[in-house]
Formats: C-alpha cells, sequence, structure tokens
C-alpha cells in the first residue's frame, strides 16, 4: 500500500479514537459528581452568586432552566475542535487556558526531552553491553539493575532522590557542583536559558532555547535529576529488550558471516547485531513518550516544577473544567499522532513489515 | 481434566467417567493423608482465614448491594431503600460473623506468642511477653513462624495437585504437567511466587504479623481499650497510658526526635520499621496497607481480566464491526493517559458516596478495571483471533453449538495462559499507580487513616535525608519487591505456557503503570 494512503487512512480512523477520549473525559467532568461552582466561590456563597457563576459558567440559562447536557456537549466539542480553549475557571481566573499552558509547557518539554534522551544514551549501550557478554557477572550486574530500576516506582525514585539531593542530604546538588539553580518552580535557569531567546513572548515557540551554551547547561543541570527519575522505566525496559534482542542477533547466520569474511568486531556490532536489535527496541523508545505524559505529574509534583503535568494535578483536584478538558484533548491528540508514527517508523526501520501488517 | 461428557454407553470407557468423589473412595489412602496435614494446618489459623475469606466477602457484599442501591434507586425510591435495608442487615450480619471467627483462638496469633508487655524494674525483666522474652525476640519468633506456616500451606496446596496428578486424575499427562514441570527450573519465576506467598500472607495475617494493632494504634488510640503499661523511669513504677499518648512521644521527625528501625520507643514498644513523623508504627502501618493494596488489586485485575477476556472472545468471535467498535473503544480509553484518567476520575469521585466503601478502595478497583481493561484486550486479541480460525471452533458452530458455549468451551482455555500472564504483569502496575495515588494525597487514593503505602512515603517526604530516614524508604522497597514478584511471576508463567516466545517482552507497557 502506498504510504500516503496508509497515512491518510490511519488519520481518519484516528479522529473516532480522539473523539472518543475527548468524550469520555466530558462525561467524566460534567455527569460525575464534580461541582466547580462550589469550589470557586467556597462554603460561604449567596444563592445569587452561585446563580450568577452558574449561568456565566454555562450550566444553566439566565431564566433558571439548565443546559442541556447535549447542547454542553455540542459547545465544548466546538470549542475545542476549533482550538478556542476559553478562559480558565480556578487555577487564574479570566486567564485563557493557552497562555497558562504556553507558559508552563518549556519546563515539561525540557524535562521530557532529558529524559526520553537520558535513557536511550544510558539504557541502549547497557544493553547492548549485557547482551554482549551474556551470562557473565557485568550482565548479571547490569540486566538485575534493569529489572530493579524498572520496578521502582517513580513517585518514590523522585521522593528519594530529591530528598538526598537538596539541602541537608548527603551533597547539595542544586547549590554546588558549578552554577547554582532554584530548586522550587521554573527556575531561574530555565528562564535565563529562554529569555533571550529571538522568539522569546511568542508561545510555543518561546521553547526554542538562546543559543548561550552555559545557560544551556545550568538548566541541564538543573533537570537532570528529575529527568533520570522520569527515564527510569524506559531504560529499565531498554536494557532489558537491548539485552535480548543482541542475544538473539549475536548468534544468527548473518552476523557469523560477516565474521567469517574477517569483518571488525566493532563493525559487526554497530552495523549488524546493533541496526536488527533496534528494531524490537522501538515500540519500547516510543512507548517512552506515553509514559512521559503521566509520569511528569508526579515528577513535577516531587520536584517542584511549574509543568503541565502539576498544572494538570491542581487543575484535576480545583476542578478547573476547561483547563483539564483543554489539557486532555491535547494530551489524546499527542497519544494518537504518536501511535501513527510509531507504525509508520516501523516500515523505515525495518522494511520487512508491510504496512498491511501493521495495519489494525 | 476429568472427562465428564465422555461416552457413558460404550461398556470399556465406564470407568472412565466415573467421578472424582468415586475415585476417592475406591482408594482413599493418599486423599485422607493429604486432608488429615490440610486440616491440622486450617484449623492451627482457622480464625485468619475466616476472618480474610468474611472481609472479603463484606467488601464484595457492600460494593454489589451498594451498587444494586444506586440503580435501583433510580427506578424507584422504594426499591433503593429496600436495597439499603438489604445491606444494612447482610452487612452487619457478616461483620457479626466476621468478629465471631476472628475471636476463635489460633495458634500463631498475637495473644499466644504477645510482645506487648512492660518491664516490671528499670532493667526487666519483662512481663506479659511470650515466656517473658524482650518484645524484640518475641515478635520476631512470631513472625518466622507465620511465615513458615504460610510457605508450609502453600506447599502442602500444591502437594494436594500432586496427589491428585498421581492418584486421582485419569489421563496420564495434561499439559499442566509440563507448565508446572517447566517452573520448576524456572528460578526467576520462582522468585516471583515466593514474594506473592509472602505478600499474601503479610496481607491475610497482617493483624498477627505487627507489633500492636491498627484498631489500637492508628484507628483509635485514644480508645478505653487502646491503653497500654510500661514502666515509668521518672516515677519507677508501672503506668498505664493511651497509645495515642504514646505515639505523641514517639514520633519520627528528623535528628531531634526519631525511633528508628529496630529500636524501642520511651514506652516499651518494639518498632520493627521504626515510626512515622505521627508516632504511630510503621510495620503495623504497612501490614494494613498490604491487604488494602492486594484487596483493590485483585479486585481490579479481576474486573479488567473479565472484561478483557469476554470482549477479546467476542471481539474474536464476531470479528468485523464488533472487533472495529472494540477497538476504537480500548484506543480512546489508552489515548487519555492512564495516569491523568485515574487521577480525573478519582478527583470528581472523591466525594462521592461511593468513595467511602472501602476506604476509597472500592471505586479505586472499580476505576483501574474499567481503565485497565484495554491493555489486557490487546495482549489477549492475538492469541483469541488466532484460535478463532481453528477448525474446531468450526465445527462446533456448523452442528449448531451455541456462541456462548463455543468460546467459554473451545476458546476460553486457549486464551486464559495468556490472560494469566498478562494480568500478573499489569497487576505490577496498578500497585504502583495506586500508592502513587494515595502519595499525591489531597482526597485521591485510599482515605486516611486507613494505611496506604504511598501515604507513607508521602509522609516520609521530607526526612529522607536524615535519621528518620526509614519513613519513605522501607514503603518504597517493599512496592519494589512486589512489583519485582509479580513481573517475575508473570515471566516464569509466560515462558512456562509458551516457550517458543522466550524472551519476548511484550508485558512492559503494563508493568509500568502509566508512568506512575
Amino acid at each position: 500500500m502506498n504510504r500516503l494512503v496508509y497515512l491518510v487512512k490511519r488519520l481518519l480512523l484516528g479522529l473516532p479514537v480522539v473523539l472518543f477520549g475527548v468524550t469520555m473525559t466530558f462525561l467524566i467532568l460534567y455527569l460525575g459528581p464534580l461541582d466547580p461552582v462550589n469550589t470557586i466561590l467556597g462554603r460561604d456563597a449567596t444563592p445569587e452568586d452561585v446563580r450568577q457563576l452558574r449561568i456565566a459558567l454555562g450550566y444553566i440559562y439566565p431564566n433558571g432552566d439548565p443546559v442541556p447536557l447535549w447542547d454542553q456537549y455540542l459547545m465544548t466539542m466546538r470549542d475545542l475542535f476549533t482550538f478556542n480553549f476559553g478562559n480558565s475557571w480556578v487555577i487564574q481566573r479570566n486567564t485563557s487556558v493557552v497562555s497558562l499552558i504556553a507558559a508552563r509547557m518549556p519546563a515539561t518539554l525540557w524535562l521530557g526531552w532529558w529524559s526520553v534522551v537520558i535513557a536511550l544514551v544510558i539504557g541502549i549501550p547497557a544493553g547492548l553491553f549485557a547482551g554482549l557478554r551474556s551470562n557473565t557477572m557485568s550482565d548479571y550486574l547490569t540486566s538485575g539493575g534493569g529489572i530493579l530500576w524498572r520496578a521502582m516506582p517513580n513517585f518514590w525514585l523522585a521522593v528519594m532522590i530529591a530528598g538526598s539531593l537538596t539541602a541537608g542530604g548527603a551533597f547539595s546538588w542544586y547549590r554546588d557542583f558549578g552554577p547554582s539553580t532554584d530548586v522550587i518552580g521554573t527556575s531561574d535557569a530555565l528562564g535565563a536559558m529562554l529569555g533571550p531567546s529571538p522568539f522569546a513572548g511568542i508561545p510555543v515557540l518561546g521553547v526554542i532555547p538562546d543559543p548561550n551554551l552555559g545557560n544551556i547547561l545550568t538548566a541541564f543541570k538543573w533537570i537532570l535529576p528529575a529527568a533520570l527519575v522520569l527515564g527510569s522505566a524506559s531504560m529499565g525496559n531498554e536494557i532489558r529488550i537491548g539485552r535480548t534482542a543482541v542475544m538473539e542477533s549475536k548468534n544468527s547466520k548473518y552476523v557469523e558471516t560477516a565474521k567469517a569474511k574477517g569483518l571488525a568486531s566493532r563493525r559487526i556490532i554497530l552495523k549488524h547485531v546493533g541496526r536488527n536489535a533496534l528494531i524490537p527496541l522501538l515500540p519500547v523508545i516510543m512507548g517512552e513518550f506515553y509514559l512521559l505524559i503521566g509520569g511528569a505529574l508526579l515528577v513535577e509534583l516531587v520536584f517542584a516544577i511549574n509543568g503541565l503535568g502539576s498544572m494538570f494535578l491542581r487543575a484535576t483536584i480545583g476542578a478547573d473544567v476547561p483547563m483539564v478538558m483543554a489539557l486532555a484533548f491535547i494530551f489524546v491528540i499527542i497519544t494518537v499522532a504518536f501511535n501513527i508514527v510509531q507504525d509508520l517508523l516501523y516500515t523505515v526501520v525495518d522494511p520487512r513489515i508491510s504496512l498491511e501488517a501493521t495495519e489494525r | 481434566m476429568a472427562r465428564s461428557t465422555a461416552d457413558t454407553t460404550n461398556e470399556s470407557f465406564r470407568h472412565d467417567s466415573s467421578t472424582l468423589t468415586e475415585r476417592i473412595a475406591a482408594n482413599p489412602e493418599p486423599a485422607l493423608r493429604w486432608a488429615g496435614v490440610a486440616a491440622v494446618l486450617l484449623l492451627l489459623e482457622l480464625g485468619a482465614f475466616l476472618g480474610g475469606v468474611l472481609t472479603l466477602f463484606h467488601a464484595a457484599v457492600l460494593g454489589v448491594t451498594a451498587l444494586l442501591e444506586v440503580s435501583l434507586g433510580a427506578v424507584s425510591s422504594g426499591l433503593g431503600e429496600a436495597a439499603f435495608g438489604f445491606q444494612t442487615d447482610a452487612l452487619a450480619s457478616i461483620s457479626g460473623v466476621r468478629d465471631a471467627a476472628q475471636s476463635i483462638p489460633t495458634l500463631l496469633s498475637r495473644e499466644t506468642i504477645s510482645n506487648q508487655g512492660h518491664m516490671v524494674g528499670p532493667n526487666g525483666p519483662w512481663t506479659g511477653t511470650f515466656l517473658g522474652l524482650e518484645p524484640a525476640y518475641a515478635w520476631g519468633i512470631r513472625v518466622v513462624l507465620v511465615l513458615v506456616y504460610a510457605f508450609v500451606t502453600a506447599y502442602w496446596l500444591f502437594r494436594g495437585w500432586l496427589v491428585f496428578r498421581n492418584h486421582y486424575r485419569q489421563a496420564d499427562w495434561t499439559p499442566t504437567d509440563d507448565i508446572i514441570n517447566r517452573l520448576r527450573d524456572h528460578r526467576w519465576g520462582q522468585f516471583g511466587i515466593a514474594v506473592l506467598v509472602v505478600f499474601l500472607t503479610l496481607a491475610l495475617f497482617g493483624p498477627a504479623l505487627g507489633p500492636t494493632t491498627v484498631q489500637q494504634n492508628i484507628k483509635s488510640p485514644y480508645a478505653e481499650e487502646s491503653q497500654i503499661e510500661y514502666f515509668s523511669d521518672d516515677t519507677g513504677s508501672v503506668e498505664t497510658v493511651f497509645a495515642g499518648k504514646a505515639n505523641f512521644d514517639s514520633k519520627s521527625k528528623g535528628p531531634n526526635q526519631n525511633v528508628g528501625p529496630m529500636t524501642y520507643d520511651d514506652y516499651g514498644r518494639f518498632h520493627p520499621f521504626g515510626t512515622l513523623p505521627n508516632g504511630r508504627d510503621l510495620f503495623t502501618f504497612m501490614m494494613g496497607g498490604a491487604r488494602i493494596s492486594l484487596i483493590v488489586t485483585g479486585l481490579a485485575i479481576g474486573l479488567a481480566s473479565f472484561i478483557a477476556g469476554a470482549l477479546g472472545l467476542i471481539s474474536a468471535f464476531y470479528g468485523g464491526t464488533t472487533d472495529l467498535a472494540v477497538l476504537t473503544t480500548a484506543d480512546g480509553i489508552t489515548s487519555v493517559p492512564r495516569l491523568l484518567l485515574l487521577v480525573m476520575l478519582s478527583a470528581v469521585f472523591a466525594n462521592h458516596w461511593l468513595g467511602s466503601v472501602l476506604d476509597g478502595g472500592f471505586l479505586l478497583a472499580l476505576i483501574f478495571g474499567f481503565t485497565g481493561w484495554p491493555l489486557l484486550w490487546r495482549a489477549v486479541r492475538g492469541p483469541a483471533l488466532q484460535v478463532a480460525q481453528e477448525e474446531w471452533v468450526d465445527a462446533a458452530e456448523s452442528f449448531g453449538q451455541r456462541p456462548t458455549l463455543i468460546m467459554w468451551k473451545h476458546m476460553f482455555p486457549y486464551v486464559m495462559g495468556y490472560l494469566l500472564v498478562y494480568a500478573s504483569m499489569s497487576a505490577g502496575g496498578i500497585v504502583v499507580s495506586l500508592s502513587a495515588l494515595s502519595f499525591i494525597g489531597n482526597g485521591l487514593g485510599i482515605t486516611a487513616p486507613t494505611p496506604a503505602w504511598g501515604r507513607a512515603v508521602s509522609l516520609g517526604q521530607s526526612y529522607v535525608a536524615g535519621p528518620s530516614w526509614h519513613i519513605a524508604l522501607i514503603p518504597g522497597l517493599m512496592i519494589v519487591i512486589l512489583v519485582m514478584g509479580l513481573n517475575a511471576f508473570g515471566d516464569g508463567l509466560r515462558d512456562a505456557i509458551d516457550p517458543e516466545t522466550k524472551g519476548s517482552d511484550d508485558g512492559d507497557e503494563l508493568a509500568a503503570g502509566g508512568g506512575a
């Protein structure tokens, strides 16, 4: 099948999935026993205030009749799919959701990017190493470490690492060790890195960092512990799967052939073993993005990073309906898009996989 | 295994169709020998077993009647009230039976081997403890005995299967034999089974294992019966104090005030894991947490497996539009990141009455079940599709067997193994997510003061670096061990059921718990 036709088909099939995910979120928020009016006004609100607010939030008509759920649903969907996310109800009243998200996004992107990269840079070589030296002491140490690393809950690992790195811990990572950085909130380090960027002030594009190496290094140092935690589960998976994949491919005929024709072992490992071991690793690497969004919530909470995850938590607990709807919508679209990209990438990494076969 | 449906008209097959009872009656000796030991094991701890079973039954009745109450109440308020009346009566009688069961004396109970005593003088000796030993030793003996008992019982159950296989099973060989034999060589899988046995013991025998009880130490430390005696150095005599007051003086809050693991507090109480920042005993807290964690995980994984298995069979059997509809639903549910969905659902239902059933655990189990089935379904969909194309399914269809019967008899046995493997892997994810929710707090997770592992980590968050490190470290290590055990069990089971795919790692996404 033509790749473009396939892509279009997958996009069309992805549409009902997005609709389902968003509808589910809507139903949970609107049918569930959530009471934003009470949360916003507090307990000692007058009935008139409550009535006014209900009208303003679109729960009832000015004449007191409740707005039918169906109308609320259609209105919400129309706003979401035209990217009209409205204003926040609770977190910052009357501030647009888009600007709040844009302000919090850089921290989360910075965290997510490094958690993926660190997991890849440590996990894959460790997995290859363990697989090449299978059933030796160093293999047992590496893969045992991988199993342990994988089983550790993110939130606990974050608590342990944050606790031992901040002041009073074994060594104070944020103050000593090169330039000192803030521990709480979206740090100065990130601000300094993003600040002088030519794109600063423009949402989305403001994320592109200023090419000042010192600032980037400082921001990297600040995010490193959190990124290590967020990437932990994926790193464990990569070690495990990389090891099995290498063990399978290193005993195969083509590696024997390469050895027989006198190829240098470095080339064999890189070209023949490594490339083939990459195929089973691909879903893990892509799966990492999926874990990132959920994991970011807890890691940001523990490391006190002002990102999207911690904002989602605050919005959910505080019944900030537009904010939750917008974030859920964005996350759903990202997840569905990544699934499609993953299936397309399969065919690039392994040409033997046909598009027909990956069609679901 | 028993060929109950064999053709009875044929004379030569007659003995084949004998029931298990008939076969045992023909050769009762091995069965009697096994049952004798089993009965002794059961009698030793009858109270604890009955208590555990009835606690589960209590939770199940509460949950089911609560759902009935809502659905009937929607139809007519009278029916809802009738359901509520029935619920109240049923629950009262069950908890009455449970309390009676729990008061049956058991050999390994805290009363028989007591660690709660006090010194009669400034340097001992101890009175009220088992054989006058120090509380630490009394407690240690009790824990070791309970664990030994649990492992012996687990082995004896396995032994029961062996007796059945050697003496009463008609088939000389079944696929189960191969699975068991492969598990016997699988050290990693055996580690998983051992971990599971230990944690089930912690959950079932929690009240007997802790140095004190959840009721006395955590839930109502100022109740009339929560008074303890201790030898006071100040007055030089034995004094009485409320457990709550003693807790107040035994807090672990860093350098100035700390009761670490394996130490005594000022009131002569032994704390194997130290105390929490509010002075409560961490070990007792962890035992309570083990119980609620395993109940929630068990309910959730049961619900998710049921939905995934049923939908997997249905979508594979009917295919086409049905399959596509289930696929879209599953993709839709998984498209919202799991942890966000969990947080959202538990936050929305935080103040709902459903959130009070089983201290919030019932609601959490429902949430985990209804959000967890898509991943399980995806794992069994492949095998289910394969078996749906087998000739025996065609054959059954062609002679007009009902679809439900075909799915149950001819497809489910083939899919069950996979379901079990992936269920045990995602159980680890549920344990982690559950503790993550309790860690966040704010109305999510298990309601305080009922113990929850995640809350202990949260309480110890500010004391990680310092003398009170135990508060956050120990609960986390327990989660790590349990999750590793569940993963190992899943790995072992997979290798045993399907040795061909040795080393494939499909369970990873499940085991990760959505990034929690």
